[in-house]
């Protein structure tokens, strides 16, 4: 069993949602990154300021050692988070910020000639985090002009406690703002959906009693139009299906009225009075007729509801048109010669695969309906040819009054008569131009009327057998 | 010849009964499937007609007894079903032929006949012959009292079928079947036409007329015939 595809909504939320989450993760990160940049450079300025002093404490004059150290301990004062050593380049200690051990620090990181971001490092010492630098500083009066190596740092511990605190904050904003993200989108892919419900509900209306109702195609959002008109054509096609049906029943019950008719008062009027054994001999006759006429009608009826219902069965197989049309050509000939009617046929052989029965029926209707209108001394054509590769077109016409451009498709319909004082002159039911249509669309084919040069031409497509043997 | 019809349909039965006695048959009537199926397996019949729709045994069972009795008697179905599957389903099971109703009295007894007629050894002869009309049939030849009678080939295989059918009547629809092959009603007259130019050769000029209309039934070839 195929799997039932996964739901609208949860396609399209699942889908925005993840790429929601996405911006905000990134986003998150971002922001993240910045204030940790921020924090850097806040680091680096103190530094800096630190730095700035000590330099402006050793080009100034000292007096002595003491002097130049109660200086440099001043270089930090509100800057309590910073500390520094001073070392000559032998490792003699100018000055230290009491309580600093910056040892470790200035054994692992490089030397640099000036401070900025890039030239801090990190580094943790018996529990706090500290972020410094290495410094060459060119010696100033005060040091009687030799370089001094400064190593400045600051604790940031503060910091980092702020950007723990921040990025927790950060995550539960973030996760919050995916769940409302997530089902906000849900909402309004649920709310999108609203039309459709709408359009479902209308269609539940429609019942085979109301089957003219139509969706509004304007009113419904731009990308349902097209299921909106096509789901009208599909009911105008339905709807046209079902008038058909019901014109048929219609037709029938008026088909059968006539007959019916006629044998009833036919034989309440003769039982109204004894008649010779002659009359009562013509009526049986009559009504024998009548009775033939119903008989053959709902015989086509039959066949004509199998074909719609797709059961016309039988054996198939090639079958060669020109051969069958010679056939019925012998068993036309002595009607056509009595109403000196010329029948001709002319194209190659033509194979198709079909029924060879249901061909001959469909073929011989076509031929006894055009017999049956062309005038003494006139001629019926067939025609048979190649129609593209894989087509073979049958053409039957005969010389006609003109026929209105708007009723040569309805010659193919039920009971349709082109004229019709034609009722019931022994022209058969009207039926059998229909089970010529049902028997070609049962093979695959096409039929058409056609009015062209004073003909009135028949034209049958069908598919053509390939693998013939002829 | 004794025959046997099962039908339920009281007028049906009825009728079939009458009519297939006064065209000489003895009948047997079972109005219900049960009667029916007890009679075929018990009596010998020359032809059972049977009426696939009954209500207790249907049709098809009586007919898939008889044949598991070894019985050869043709059956011949009457149908109200006109469906492929119910068609070939008969035949399966061992029928003869099948009539669709509404069926023409004439057809029914056409077939009747012709089933009848399937049991017998045939007769080849070269010559058919019926009062003064003489049937050469290896050199499809006809000639009426001496006189020599040119025939289509189509006029000669429709004289032959009234010929050998003498004195039943043909329906149209089982001489449009037997000499053209169209096994369909055409909706035309072309049989009328057929017999017409026929009878325009071999009666015109002759006495007694042999080809007779039956009206509303057929045509039938008989020397003595109602016309």
């Amino acid at each position: 069993m195929k799997r039932r595809p996964i739901s609208l909504a949860l396609r399209l939320t699942v889908s925005i949602g993840a790429v929601i989450v996405v911006v905000l993760l990134v986003f998150g990160w971002i922001v993240e990154r910045s204030i940790d940049q921020h924090f850097v450079q806040q680091d680096v300025d103190e530094l800096a300021a630190v730095v700035q002093a000590v330099a402006q404490i050793l080009v100034e004059p000292q007096t002595n050692n003491e002097q130049l150290k109660r200086r440099l301990a001043s270089a930090v004062s509100g800057h309590h988070n910073a500390q520094f050593h001073l070392t000559k380049t032998s490792g003699e200690v100018i000055y230290a910020t009491p309580g600093s051990d910056l040892s470790g620090f200035l054994q692992t990181s490089r030397v640099s000639d000036a401070l900025d971001i890039h030239s801090v490092s990190n580094w943790q010492d018996q529990g706090h985090h500290y972020r410094g630098a290495v410094l060459m500083l060119p010696g100033g009066v005060a040091v009687s002009g030799q370089p001094l190596l400064l190593v400045v740092a600051t604790d940031i511990d503060f910091h980092l406690h702020y950007l723990e605190d921040f990025r927790i904050y950060l995550k539960l904003i973030t996760l919050v703002a995916c769940l409302i993200a997530i089902f906000a989108t849900w909402f309004a892919v649920y709310q999108g959906h609203a039309p459709l419900r709408r359009i479902s509900g209308e269609i539940r209306r429609i019942k085979s009693d109301h089957l003219s109702i139509r969706l509004a195609p304007t009113t419904v959002p731009v990308e349902l139009t097209e299921l909106a008109v096509s789901f009208n054509d599909m009911l105008d096609r339905i709807e046209e299906g079902f008038q058909r049906l019901s014109n048929f029943s219609a037709d029938i019950a008026h088909e059968l009225r006539s007959p019916i008719t006629n044998l009833r008062t036919q034989t309440e009027v003769a039982l109204s009075q004894t008649r010779d054994v002659a009359q009562y001999r013509e009526i049986l006759y009559s009504n024998l007729e009548e009775y033939e006429r119903m008989a053959k009608m709902v015989g086509d009826m039959l066949f004509l509801a199998q074909a719609e219902k797709q059961q016309l069965q039988g054996e198939y197989g090639q079958v060669n048109l020109a051969e069958e049309v010679q056939v019925l050509f012998e068993y036309f000939e002595a009607w056509a010669e009595e109403r000196a009617v010329t029948l001709d046929c002319t194209g190659p052989a033509v194979w198709v695969y079909g029924n060879r029965l249901m061909l001959r029926r469909a073929l011989s209707n076509l031929l006894a309906n055009a017999m049956r209108y062309t005038a003494e001394g006139e001629r019926v054509s067939v025609t048979l040819e190649l129609h593209g590769s894989d087509r073979v077109l049958i053409q039957v016409a005969n010389p006609s009054a003109e026929i209105a451009p708007e009723h040569l498709p309805k010659l193919f319909d039920r009971f349709y008569r082109a004229d019709p004082s034609r009722q019931h002159k022994g022209v058969g039911a009207g039926l059998g131009l229909a089970i010529v249509k049902s028997i070609v669309m049962a093979h695959g084919g096409r039929v058409s009327a056609n009015y062209i040069d004073q003909q009135i031409v028949f034209r049958i497509e069908l598919p053509r057998a390939f693998d013939s043997v002829g | 010849m004794k025959l046997l019809v099962v039908e339920d349909e009281v007028k049906t039965g009825d009728y079939l009964q009458q009519g297939l006695t006064e065209s000489g048959f003895v009948v047997d009537l079972a109005r219900t499937g049960l009667d029916g199926h007890h009679l075929a397996l018990t009596e010998p019949y020359d032809l059972i007609i049977l009426d696939v729709m009954l209500p207790d045994v249907d049709g098809w069972r009586i007919v898939q007894a008889l044949r598991a009795a070894q019985a050869t008697t043709p059956v011949l179905f009457l149908t109200a079903r006109d469906s492929v599957e119910d068609r070939v389903k008969g035949l399966d099971l061992g029928a003869d032929d099948y009539l669709i109703k509404p069926f023409a009295f004439s057809e029914l007894l056409a077939r009747v006949r012709t089933l009848l007629r399937r049991g017998m050894t045939p007769v080849f002869n070269d010559q058919l012959q019926v009062a003064d009309l003489l049937l050469d049939l290896p050199r499809r030849r006809a000639q009426r009292h001496g006189v020599r009678i040119n025939l289509t080939n189509k006029e000669f295989a429709l004289l032959e079928l009234l010929v050998r059918r003498q004195g039943e009547v043909l329906p149209r629809s089982l001489i449009a079947s037997q000499v053209w092959d169209m096994n369909f009603d055409s909706d035309t007259n072309v049989i009328d036409v057929a017999i017409r130019r026929l009878r325009a050769k071999i009666d015109d000029d002759f006495v007694p007329k042999l080809i007779h209309t039956v009206r509303g039934m057929g045509y039938m070839l008989d020397v003595n015939g109602e016309d």
